[in-house]
């Protein structure tokens, strides 16, 4: 008898599970919908099929620009993320830490601040530093896609730790050991052994710190420049209600990239996964 | 056998091997970065929310008196907070009670394809939060999709929608709860699955039922889980704005639009740190409370 | 001619007066007008500039949304083929300011886009080495600065140089589907009418005390005391319980056009947007008086694109661009040689074009800066709170 579920509870588990997929993929169907529906009216009865919604924005050039802009924040900012993320959690796994529960406490902490406050703490920030280093250094913060990028780091930051440290605990430190005593270094070991092992974890990371990213509009839009994220760029159109049917067309866009392309990663993971795995065992052994 | 000799022989080495500089170097940068990029900006607030600080050609001095009246509760935003805590604890429970099912179906009662299954689960939060939320705007509205449905059935007049469906409180719950959703059964899930199933046949064994099974071992055990699930909804709805904005009609405002207001509208950025650097202490005291519950290894995704 | 012109710019009621000078004074004024901004304006600083060939180019503006598109600047586009400028949108003036007052040191724009009531505002906001973060326009290198209506010419003008040159406008009214809403009098009094209840949307700003204190017989709206206000809150807070919500930054037609309300507190794009998914819309003329607003365009201190930015403006504010704003966007232009029989008989009509007393007071009253912006905003949050 299998002890999580009878079989009746089993079955309940299972068309609850259904509703709720239908309940989170639901609007998300309205919105592909829509973005094929042939007017400018959002509602129903539909009226016919049509492509121009796609064909507009492809030819709204602020709107790829937006896109562009969103697509170098997040690489940016999940690329630092993932850097210092693996730092730090190696230094939590492998190193004895003083105050180590109040060093992973600040590194998670970001989770759980408002994005907004944060938003503009970070603008303030900038504003006080400026104020303090642009008479003397000439450098200016300012605003812009670097200042996105720092603020994304701080809040994807502990995605990648709960991602990362997991990962790095369940890979046995005789391996690292191993390398070592055969006369590897610190960064060779890291290289050749630490990051092949945790790499499916790297990729998970880099993929929640970049889809963060791309999706954040509070914090970015206090800290932005000139060059609008995605985001920032749909709130401040969405008011314009011709463009939103080709806001639809762009967002069912993505929509279907992110999710092809986190199959895609989610295929290679396990892939190399298993490989590794099997790698590591035979190493064990 | 092997490994676990490794892993102690690791031990003994360990203090020689792991100086202090190499660790230095590992935390310095990630450390820097967050009490740059985030303590220092939060005590920035802080005093700007006191007058210690001031940017604005508008700006008056006196941040005490802000505070004064602001926890006296002779300005409106406290009683704002106590309805946003309302709302943002009636919106969590929702989140959980429908995250947990989900998460126990996928960690305890599917043996393959789990990880496409939760992959299914999690897939919605890649589009865009914003449209996600005004997709619900057509699926709600008088004349949305379930309002249509309900017509074409002859359960409900064209003339007489349900109209409390959009523009309500209920419909900001509704949508938090669908944004979240995904999010939370994350934690519950790995609380769950890194479960030793041989304990549950063990309780099974010495003769519980399902029942006190799932309630005295299964649940207890995934409980940090669930309070970490609970606190990341919670928190983030606490500051929420854009959903109110949008689903909440006239009875949606809540704290997190009194702060945007008021550092992007009023441009009152006084007010607007008071506000904001008393919910941070509000989820400080929270993480105090609940601190225990949120280590990486409890909530890391596997 | 000059002592003459220093007369009409004393009388600042006088500007209200649309078209008197531009249609029924005609060209005479606008020239006189203009001879004055000259004398005025373009009080630049003495350092040599590069000139336009060795400007980097790409303008960065600064704008509230729905302004990027082409028809708005063509001239520029034909004169600059390839430098298309790069635009930043904001979904209001308050974002826009805060923005640039939070760290005037990292104002990375060349032009910006602020209405009137942020004017002084603006001026204001100093760089930490002390110098102001806007400078003013040189308006002899603006060529179309003489087909401006000169009555709005001094509003933009701050210690005596043209920081600001005023080219659209547009009113603030209700806007109802009149397939559903039969009002029983032109009057603000719709945003709040019982019949309705539900089918309301007010935005989401503490501008929706102005037409209330209008309704309400209040002699200026814009400098309310506390028992004002308070008064004015009660009486919204009152009639909440009609409204169906508070449009911000999503499109309140939409919400029209699916039925979810029937009367808003709009602009007239909205009534534009309305027309075009083909609903039968009024945009009202209540005995209240219509607000209105106007903005223009500044010019960023540090400005590497000094040319590029008056040229940029000046094919803005060209009777081209102007047309097309006034026929697609409902929004009007303050350049006096607009040909309105191009623009649609029926803009003309609602919008009071061709009305020379459309937007002076009391038929319409400009929206002015709120001193004690923190306190309506306070008892705006009230109201929403309640």
């Amino acid at each position: 008898m299998d002890i999580a579920t009878s079989r009746n509870g089993l079955r309940a588990l299972r068309a609850f599970f259904a509703f709720l997929v239908v309940f989170l993929y639901a609007p998300i169907a309205v919105l592909v919908i829509f973005s094929f529906n042939n007017s400018v009216v959002i509602s129903f009865p539909l009226s016919g099929f049509t492509l121009r919604w796609y064909e507009q924005f492809l030819s709204n050039p602020s709107l790829l620009h937006a896109l562009r802009t969103s697509v170098i924040v997040a690489t940016l900012s999940s690329c630092v993320t993932v850097a210092l993320g693996v730092l730090a959690s190696i230094a939590i796994v492998r190193r004895r830490l003083v105050a180590k529960s109040a060093i992973s406490a600040l590194l998670l902490s970001p989770l759980v601040i408002p994005y907004v406050v944060f938003g503009i703490s970070l603008l303030v920030l900038f504003r006080v530093i400026d104020k303090v280093l642009a008479p003397t250094l000439g450098i200016v913060i300012g605003t812009g896609i670097h200042a996105i990028v720092i603020g994304h780091v701080v809040v994807s930051l502990p995605y990648a730790m709960l991602t990362l440290v997991p990962r790095l605990e369940r890979i046995s430190v005789s391996l690292e050991e191993a390398a070592r005593d055969l006369g590897a270094g610190g960064i060779e070991t890291f290289r050749r052994v630490t990051l092949p092992l945790i790499f499916p974890s790297v990729v998970s990371a880099f993929l929640i710190a970049f889809t963060l990213s791309f999706d954040e509009y509070a914090i970015a839009s206090f800290v932005a420049g000139q060059d609008a994220t995605y985001p920032i760029y749909l709130f401040s159109q969405l008011r314009v209600a011709f463009l939103f049917p080709q806001l639809l067309a762009v967002s069912s866009i993505v929509l279907v990239v992110s999710l092809l392309l986190v199959l895609a990663t989610e295929i290679g993971r396990r892939r190399t996964e298993r490989k590794f795995e099997g790698e590591v065992g035979r190493i064990i052994l | 056998m092997a490994e676990l000799a490794a892993g102690e022989l690791t031990q003994v080495l360990a203090p020689r091997r792991r100086t202090w500089p190499g660790t230095l170097g590992l935390l310095s940068g990630p450390l820097l970065w967050l009490v740059v990029f985030f303590l220092l900006p939060i005590v920035i607030v802080g005093a700007y929310s006191v007058g210690a600080l001031s940017l604005l050609p508008s700006d008056v001095p006196g941040g005490l008196e802000i505070w004064r009246r602001f926890l006296s509760g002779q300005s409106i935003y406290l009683g704002l907070f106590w309805k946003s805590v309302r709302m943002a604890l009636t919106a969590s429970v929702i989140v959980v009670l429908l995250a947990y099912p989900i998460a126990y179906f996928l960690a305890l009662c599917v043996k393959k394809r789990k990880y496409v299954l939760l992959l299914l689960v999690i897939a919605p939060f890649l589009t865009s939060y914003l449209l996600r939320v005004l997709a619900w705007k057509v699926i709600l509205g008088d004349r949305g999709v379930i309002n249509s449905l309900l017509y074409f059935v002859h359960l409900r007049q064209p003339d007489h929608p349900i109209s409390w469906l959009l523009y309500s409180q209920f419909a900001v719950i509704l949508v938090l709860s669908y944004v979240w959703v995904p999010f939370v059964a994350l934690p519950i899930f790995v609380s769950l699955d890194n479960l030793d199933r041989s304990i549950l046949e063990a309780a099974n064994d010495l003769g519980a039922s399902r029942w006190k099974v799932f309630w005295r071992v299964t649940f207890r055990l995934s409980l940090p889980g669930v309070i970490a699930a609970f606190v990341f909804v919670f928190i983030p709805t606490l500051g929420e704005f854009v959903t109110p904005l949008l689903v909440g009609g006239t009875s949606g405002f809540m704290y997190g639009n009194a702060i945007s207001d008021l550092f992007t509208q009023g441009l009152d950025w006084r007010t607007g740190s008071v506000l904001a650097i008393f919910l941070l202490g509000v989820v400080a005291l929270l993480l105090a409370l609940f601190g225990r519950f949120l280590q990486v290894r409890r909530i890391g995704a596997a | 001619m000059e002592g003459d012109i220093d007369g009409v710019l004393a009388r600042r009621v006088g500007r209200r007066d649309f078209l008197r000078y531009s249609a029924i004074l005609g060209t005479a004024g606008v020239l006189a007008a203009c001879k004055k901004a000259e004398t005025v304006g373009g009080g630049a600083s003495g350092s040599p500039r590069p000139p336009v060939s060795q400007e980097p180019g790409t303008l960065q503006i600064f704008d509230w949304a729905g302004y990027e598109v082409k028809p708005l600047w063509r001239p520029y586009a034909a004169q600059f083929p390839g430098q298309t400028p790069h635009w930043t949108t904001y979904k209001d003036d308050q974002f826009g300011y805060s923005k640039i007052a939070a760290n005037p040191d990292a104002a990375d724009f060349d032009i910006v886009h602020p209405c009137h009531y942020f004017w002084s505002d603006y001026v204001k906001i100093t760089k930490s080495d002390g110098s102001p973060v806007l400078q003013p326009w040189d308006t002899s290198l603006i060529t179309n600065f003489t087909q401006m209506n000169p009555a709005f010419i001094p509003d933009g003008q701050f210690n005596g140089q043209q920081y600001f040159v005023p080219v659209d406008w547009g009113f603030a009214a209700p806007l109802y589907r009149s397939d559903k809403v039969h009002p029983t009098e032109d009057s603000w009094g719709l945003l709040w009418d019982d019949r309705y209840e539900g089918k309301i949307t007010w935005w989401d700003s503490f501008d929706m005390f102005i037409p209330a204190a209008y309704y309400k017989g209040i002699a200026d709206p814009w400098n309310m005391t506390d028992d004002e206000l308070n008064t004015i809150k009660q009486f919204l807070i009152s009639k909440k319980k009609l409204v169906k919500t508070f449009w911000s930054i999503d499109p309140v037609t939409e919400a029209m056009a699916n039925g979810d309300a029937w009367i808003a507190y709009a602009w007239p794009l909205h009534y534009v947007e309305l027309k075009g998914k083909g609903l039968p819309a009024v945009y009202m003329n209540p005995k209240e008086g219509r607000t209105d607003w106007y903005c223009g365009f500044a010019l960023e201190n540090g400005t590497k694109n000094y040319y590029h930015a008056h040229d940029y403006v000046n094919a803005w504010i060209s009777a081209q661009s102007g047309q097309w704003l006034v026929a697609n966007y409902a929004y009007g232009s303050l350049n006096t040689t607009i040909d309105l029989s191009k623009v649609p008989k029926d803009l003309v009509k609602v919008f009071s074009l061709d009305d020379p007393t459309a937007l002076a007071e009391p038929n319409s009253h400009p929206e002015q800066n709120i001193a004690r912006r923190s306190v309506y905003q306070a008892m705006w949050d009230e109201v929403k709170a309640a």
